[in-house]
């Protein structure tokens, strides 16, 4: 099955610091992937490199059969490619449901419409409604963003996320912050994700990993040095050795 | 944005003592605040688009006074070509008629806005203040270097733009022009701030990357807000121009902006009401301070720098509570 | 030609002028993260207090110490009772903030010193004029100035990177918190920034006075040319202070020195030379806007 998302020998350079190395992925469609490895490892940069905010020195990046290689974040984001943040940027003031009805109202089309009140607006707000109850905020959908816990607001990201109409979420860090509680829901609400979407997922919590991974890829010192199912991933010498390797 | 019932009752006060000035100030035998009122309405006006710029949308714009100049400027440079007889560049005539030269002060305006605005919305931040700020001062040295419309000195004339029904001397009829003026362009921030361009714009000026990562050009929408509120300016610059049957430099100067700046602030920035607000608390600070003494900007500038430190929702925040 | 060599060297000592206060400025702004837009009115302080020391006591060594410590002590007592409260505030609100100071500032000059301008002398061990280029005799104050600018450059170049409170300086530039962890008390390095360059902005006011009239509001047209001095240079920058400096004092005398004469050319006497003032007023900020284009952050941007 061809991949979504083909990323090929992917190198970048920050001054002296070589954070990716030939970096080369396939993410096969509806999957879940988690991309795992030591702090430093590159993880984060693989992310900003695969959602446009950084680009490349070197290779290419294949979505959906096209090359996004050289797209900032915004086209990429309307090709169905959609990142959310490891520190949530939620937009504080609004409300869960105008946080939502943006997301929207942007994919609408645009925006230069000046006369009809946008926040009643049933085309936005119901579609909105919809997704803030898929995800689990129906009941919190016109609290301010800023008042909303903080596994609140990832529910909240992710709602937005889905509702950019992406085909190919990248996650950083979705657990991130979150207690044991707030964590198993936001586990089974990206394990609903699979087959309708892709997920790419940069994880430390590796329960998280383990129930949610179809395939894991480990990344060291700027490429992948292993992919497989996260059992083979736990057997593999070269994957322990690169995180043992860490504490020696 | 009238949420309290404080707010609504200070609005409707607002509204009512705007409809009823002229009537109120017969009665106190005080004929001064007619034109006390016509200044205020006038620097609310502007006051209103640089809100849509800082309040709504998050733009620093330190250089609305040349928007504002500009607008004068249309209004003066063609008075003085129809008193004189001559032409614009050789080509255009001078006219006195408001239902002409308003609109084309407005339009000229909006577009030198959208040419500033187009080159200054490539950076941001700190740059952004300082270019617009640059931007301004250039067209004050321009405007101050053209000696044939008065230069330094300014260039006044004779009569008001003429306006069908209204008798242009009459400083009643034009208080209401003003005021009618300004509660279109209240009216008109009220729904753009709520309509789909509005909400980008909030959205803008919560999370500019946010709004990135769902897809949103953010460039060219706070292009339209820099046009729009400039266009804005260059009205309030055309009705200052006629209140004073006077235009100058000073109207282009970065204090000018500072001073809308300021509006902005201690009005309540993005509020609706706040620029009114803002515009008659300054106007009516530097007309009883500068009674007392003629050293009144001595508690000026403290008194800002008090605002600006402490009460920081501004008077409609502070009055309205909330 | 001598003409033009003239008119480089006036660039070069307007180029000190606006480096001495764009150094300051820079560093408040790359350290503290704060616009100060009251730097003007210390420029102002410096120059008011220099001509008056001068004028009682007819030494121009005390009177430019003079300028220099009372702008410095001006600057460190408004940094303890507002821009502490600013640091921590959107740049807005500093400029809205600090604009209230230039306006209290202005009234306070005129209400210590009246409206009249003062001239202030130049002093008689600096008078006359040096032939160091054969058949250019240059004013020798206008040499001085160039020549302190030159050893101010030095040696804040000296200060920033080879000792240990330059380095304090550059580490509180990226790390608030770290140098504070370290126990260097960050509120007072804040403070002796500011009043180093308050200082600055007082001496290049002092020197100032001779050459031009001193009056109240001198300092908000300097101050403009000052901030287009740092976003060329690039914010945070020293070097980029200097390079911007240069390039603008360059331009504008440049510019105001002959581009009347070019306009005369094609058109009136009278408009060639007020479009000629006006447009080489504007020339700094021109230069301004093509550098962003091409360089947004400016030609030197500091790091963090």
């Amino acid at each position: 099955m061809t991949p979504i998302l083909h990323v090929a020998d992917i190198t970048k350079r920050f001054g002296g610091l070589l954070a990716c190395n030939g970096l080369s992925l396939a993410v096969r469609p509806g999957e879940i992937h988690a991309l795992i490895g030591p702090n430093g490892a590159g993880k984060s940069t693989a992310i900003g490199l695969l959602s446009g905010e950084i680009a490349p020195d070197s290779g290419r990046i294949r979505f959906a059969g096209a090359d996004v290689t050289g797209l900032a974040i915004p086209a990429r984001v309307r090709a169905g490619l959609t990142r959310s943040f490891q520190i949530t940027t939620i937009l504080p003031q609004f409300t869960a449901l105008q946080n939502v009805a943006l997301v929207a109202q942007v994919r609408a089309g645009h925006s230069f419409r000046f006369w009809a009140d946008a926040r009643r607006d049933a085309a936005l707000v119901d579609p909105a409604r919809a997704m803030l109850a898929r995800v689990g905020l129906g009941a919190r959908a016109d609290v301010p963003a800023e008042d909303l816990a903080h596994g609140e607001q990832r529910q909240l990201e992710l709602a937005m996320a889905l509702m950019t109409g992406a085909k190919m979420l990248l996650l950083d860090e979705p657990m991130a912050g979150l207690g044991a509680t707030e964590s198993q829901q936001m586990t089974v609400q990206l394990a609903a994700l699979k087959g309708s979407l892709t997920v790419l997922l940069v994880e430390h919590d590796m329960d998280a990993v383990a129930a949610l991974a179809d395939h894991v890829s480990v990344m060291v010192a700027g490429r992948v040095i292993a992919t497989g199912s996260f059992a083979e991933m736990q057997a593999s010498q070269a994957v322990r050795d690169a995180y043992l390797g860490d504490h020696a | 944005m009238v949420e309290t019932w404080r707010q609504r009752a200070i609005a409707i006060a607002l509204l009512l003592l705007l409809a009823g000035l002229p009537v109120l100030a017969a009665m106190l035998a005080m004929p001064d605040l007619i034109s006390l009122g016509t200044q205020v309405a006038i620097y609310a006006i502007a006051t209103v688009g640089l809100n849509l710029l800082i309040g709504t949308t998050g733009l620093p714009s330190f250089g609305h006074a040349a928007f504002f100049g500009l607008g004068g400027y249309v209004v003066g440079v063609l008075a003085f070509h129809a008193n004189d007889g001559s032409a614009l560049f050789g080509l255009f005539p001078g006219a006195t008629e408001g239902w002409i030269v308003w609109p084309l002060a407005i339009l000229i305006a909006a577009l030198a806005a959208l040419v500033i605005g187009a080159l200054s919305l490539r950076t941001s931040g700190v740059s952004f203040i300082m270019i617009t700020l640059a931007f301004a001062q250039m067209l004050f040295y321009l405007f101050a270097a053209l000696k044939t419309y008065g230069g330094d000195d300014g260039l006044g004339f004779r009569r008001r733009n003429a306006l069908p029904w209204i008798n242009p001397r009459d400083d009643v009829a034009f208080y209401y022009v003003c005021a009618a003026a300004l509660l279109l362009v209240l009216a008109g921030f009220h729904v753009v701030v709520r309509s789909r361009f509005g909400l980008v714009l909030q959205g803008i000026r919560q999370s500019e990357r946010r709004m990135a990562a769902i897809g949103l050009q953010s460039y060219r929408y706070k292009l339209a807000a820099f046009t729009l509120a400039g266009g804005v300016a260059g009205l309030a610059g055309a009705l200052q121009a006629n209140l004073l049957r006077f235009v100058s430099p000073d109207m282009l100067h970065w204090t000018t902006s500072g001073d809308f700046m300021v509006m902005v602030v201690l009005g309540g920035t993005g509020t609706v009401f706040g620029p009114l607000l803002g515009a008659a608390a300054m106007v009516l600070l530097q007309t009883w301070l500068a009674q007392w003494t003629e050293h009144w900007m001595i508690v000026m500038g403290p008194l800002l720098v008090a605002v600006i430190l402490l009460a920081r929702r501004g008077l409609w925040g502070a009055l309205g509570g909330k | 030609m001598t003409l033009l060599l003239e008119q480089v060297l006036n660039g070069l000592q307007y180029g000190v002028t606006l480096f001495l206060l764009a150094a300051g400025l820079t560093l408040v702004f790359g350290i503290m993260g704060l616009i100060n837009l009251a730097h003007g009115s210390l420029y102002m302080i410096g120059a008011f207090v220099a001509a008056r020391t001068q004028a009682a006591t007819a030494s121009f060594l005390l009177a430019v110490p003079a300028g220099m410590v009372a702008a410095a002590l001006t600057g460190m007592v408004v940094e303890a009772t507002i821009m502490r409260r600013l640091y921590a505030r959107d740049h807005l609100d500093q400029v809205l903030a600090t604009f209230g100071l230039i306006l209290f500032f202005n009234e306070a000059m005129a209400m210590l010193f009246g409206r009249q301008p003062m001239m202030a002398a130049i002093p008689e061990f600096l008078s006359g004029s040096v032939t160091f280029i054969p058949g250019v005799p240059y004013p020798t104050y206008r040499l001085a100035i160039i020549a302190v600018g030159a050893l101010v450059a030095g040696g804040l170049y000296g200060l920033i990177v080879h000792t240990r409170v330059g380095m304090l300086v550059r580490a509180g530039a990226t790390n608030r918190e770290m140098v504070r962890a370290l126990g260097v008390r960050i509120g007072l390095l804040y403070t002796l920034v500011f009043g180093l360059g308050a200082m600055l902005a007082g001496l290049s006011g002092a020197m100032v006075g001779p050459l031009l009239s001193v009056q109240v509001g001198m300092g908000d047209r300097i101050l403009i040319s000052t901030f287009v001095v740092i976003v060329i240079g690039g914010l945070g920058s020293i070097r980029g202070a200097l390079v911007g400096a240069l390039l603008v004092g360059m331009v504008d005398t440049l510019t105001r020195a002959f581009l009347p004469g070019l306009l005369r050319g094609v058109m009136a006497a009278a408009d060639a030379d007020s479009i000629g003032a006006g447009l080489s007023s504007m020339a700094a900020m021109i230069l301004m806007a093509a550098v962003l284009m091409v360089r947004p952050r400016g030609l030197f941007p500091a790091h963090g």
